[in-house]
């Protein structure tokens, strides 16, 4: 009894949160970094990774359908969280590691599960076709590309292991036959904008075609709030985005942590000279800027120097992109080359759910 | 037949081998877990737990599965990594006393190395996820990029050395490490450490743009293995390298075995600071690197070394 008291007591000093954005609870997910970051938790990369689901805003219909589908995939113990405003994130995690440390219910949660995994629901469907459906609208998680091997125009006499129909072939770039898939980005992925789902068709580790859409919050709900696009805080959130996803952790935290302290009234010099210290540091990275693809050294060169001309009174005007234009942004591009070139785009979700641009 | 001067322990103490092994890998994890602590503001010593938080949330987690995972080749891959680690440190000496005098231990440090090339793919081939299987590709792709510059890296204290075994070429070292006067070798065979325990700046197989790649779809005891047999991979690299390059348990004062120890703690310790610093290259980025600056110059060292050899007579 002892030994699971203290296996249980050193599992959850280190817990592993799968942070869920809302299109509008941009600061409300950076608290919750924030809060992460403080008590030496880590936010989890995907749902095998986390022991903790924490949903920041009300999602709507199929994002939240997208979200149940995600917390079905935590291994166990799990715990799942809501949280509406900065206010409330501390609470939140500790309720989270009391619902972990709680080895009853964690027992009676496991045995209710099924101990096969099961297929989920599509991703892939074209509102445009079918528009009378909700489930099928739903969106499942990035990581298991299993239920999303389906290619639209097979024969249904295939072989179907697991019942899951095989890929179909098609001419990739190098003029090689490939197998087609289709592999849902987001809406649950760290350092992801906030609920866009992008239907990538993937052939080996090359996106040949995307379609971009955005799962928008509950109506009803009111968000708390955004990031103001453009201040320096913003680009900081993007800047850190980029770095992590470049393998650069330090910098990623470093970055994070400066955002973090210009949302916090606080000192703005030290974060001055914090801003321009992280600002060599990238300039400097002869790595970076060689493993970077395309401009985006220079573009997050660029962002930093935006939050330090916003800092000292001078903000950039920024132009937010259009959903429309991110699919030619990324169409042919490695999935690592995706992932960076959406974290760099001036998308800012909750700005196109409200003006209606982003649904579908 | 034995190979050189080293005492040959019994198998008995293999063990003891594996939890040295282990402790030094933890070790290598916790000073990780300090230096990031520290990056994230927080006082070090809160990072240096995480190699004894993460074990025990690791075991006390469930197992998921995938549809249709390839479970056994999956499980080949995940639990493949930590005994590589093991295998490849019967032939590296602890002062005076090896598990394995091999008269081939360089070539079979290599063949161990080489099995990584298949650990790894398996491990993101086994859950039937495309995240993983990328990463898998990519540890391919990466593994083209640093195998050949490794495998002439270590032929250098060899020819040196003038034997195989790596009991003589610690030997060899006697008064001037290798690292000394083979620098570009040893350093590629550090960065070629990183390569295989996917370190950054090579840890692209399992990315974050990618959502963990080839640790995308594991959990509980599988993701354990699989970081475990990483650290495990960093260390037992680490004591190769102080065998072959930094003259084994050759030093003042001290017993040869703790020199042994102290050395590969502390290149151990470098190689996790630099992973710290540098952020992941992408494997097309490696490749033409690897084989076109790197690949010359390790084969110039190897020049270097045999004209040395030749003209010492």
């Amino acid at each position: 009894m002892g030994l699971r008291e203290r296996l249980t007591t050193a599992a959850v000093r280190r817990v592993a949160v799968l942070v869920v954005e809302v299109p509008g609870w941009g600061r409300t997910r950076c608290a919750a970094e924030e809060q992460l970051r403080r008590r030496g938790w880590r936010p989890a990369l995907t749902p095998a990774d986390a022991d903790a689901l924490l949903v920041c805003g009300v999602p709507g219909a199929r994002l939240a359908a997208a979200v149940d589908l995600v917390w079905d995939q935590l291994p166990g113990p799990r715990a799942r969280a809501e949280v509406l405003d900065p206010a409330g994130t501390a609470a939140a995690l500790d309720r989270v590691v009391a619902e972990l440390s709680d080895d009853a219910a964690q027992r009676a949660d496991a045995a209710s599960r099924p101990g096969e995994p099961a297929m989920g629901i599509e991703a892939g469907a074209d509102p445009a076709q079918d528009d009378a459906e909700d489930m099928d609208h739903g969106d499942d998680d990035p990581e298991d590309d299993s239920e999303d091997m389906d290619d639209g125009d097979m024969d249904m006499d295939m072989p179907m292991p697991a019942g899951i129909p095989l890929a179909g072939g098609g001419d990739a770039r190098d003029g090689l036959e490939m197998d087609v898939l289709h592999v849902p980005l987001g809406p649950v992925l760290p350092a992801w904008p906030a609920g866009l789902v992008l239907h990538c068709t993937v052939q080996g580790d090359v996106v040949q075609e995307t379609r971009a859409e955005v799962l928008p919050p509950d109506p009803a709900a009111e968000p708390d709030g955004d990031l103001v696009p453009g201040s320096p805080a913003d680009r900081c959130d993007r800047a850190a985005g980029i770095l992590a996803l470049a393998g650069w952790a330090d910098a990623a935290a470093a970055a994070a942590r400066l955002r973090d302290d210009l949302l916090s009234p606080g000192n703005p010099g030290a974060c001055r000279s914090a801003l321009e210290r992280l600002t060599r540091r990238v300039r400097r990275s002869r790595t970076l800027r060689w493993t970077l693809p395309g401009q985006l050294h220079g573009r997050l060169l660029a962002l930093l120097d935006e939050a330090a001309a916003a800092l000292t009174g001078t903000p950039t005007p920024i132009a937010l992109l259009p959903l429309d234009d991110l699919a030619p942004l990324v169409t042919g591009q490695e999935l690592g080359a995706v992932r960076l070139r959406v974290a760099a785009a001036e998308l800012a979700p909750g700005t196109l759910v409200r003006s209606g641009a982003g649904l579908s | 037949m034995t190979g050189s001067s080293l005492t040959q322990v019994s198998a008995a103490w293999v063990p003891l081998a594996a939890v040295l092994l282990l402790a030094v890998a933890a070790a290598g994890a916790a000073f990780d877990g300090a230096v990031a602590a520290r990056a994230e503001g927080r006082p070090w010593q809160h990072g240096a737990g995480v190699p004894v938080a993460e074990t025990a949330r690791l075991l006390r987690q469930r197992r998921r599965r995938t549809v249709a995972a390839d479970r056994p080749l999956e499980l080949v891959g995940t639990g493949g990594l930590v005994v590589v680690a093991l295998l490849m440190v019967v032939v590296v000496p602890l002062g005076r006393w090896t598990l394995g005098d091999l008269p081939v231990g360089i070539v079979w440090f290599n063949a161990m190395d080489v099995v990584v090339w298949a650990l790894v793919w398996l491990a993101g081939w086994g859950p039937n996820s495309a995240h993983a299987l990328v990463g898998g590709y990519r540890f391919l792709a990466q593994a083209l990029a640093y195998e050949l510059p490794l495998m002439f890296a270590i032929t250098a204290p060899a020819v040196a050395a003038g034997s195989l075994a790596v009991g003589d070429v610690v030997a060899a070292q006697e008064g001037l490490w290798f690292a000394v006067w083979m620098p570009v070798a040893f350093l590629v065979f550090c960065g070629a450490v990183l390569a295989f325990s996917v370190r950054a700046p090579f840890s692209a197989p399992a990315g974050t743009d990618l959502a963990g790649g080839v640790l995308a779809d594991s959990s509980g005891i599988d993701r354990w293995l699989l970081l475990a047999g990483r650290w495990a991979l960093m260390a037992a690299g680490s004591a190769f390298a102080v065998a072959v390059f930094l003259g084994g348990g050759h030093g003042p004062l001290l017993p040869a075995w703790l020199w042994s120890l102290v050395k590969t703690a502390a290149l151990l310790a470098a190689l996790v600071w630099v992973r710290r610093r540098l952020p992941t290259v992408r494997p097309d980025r490696l490749l033409p690197f690897g084989w076109v600056v790197v690949l010359p110059l390790v084969l110039l060292q190897l020049l270097v070394v045999a004209v040395v050899v030749v003209g010492r007579g």
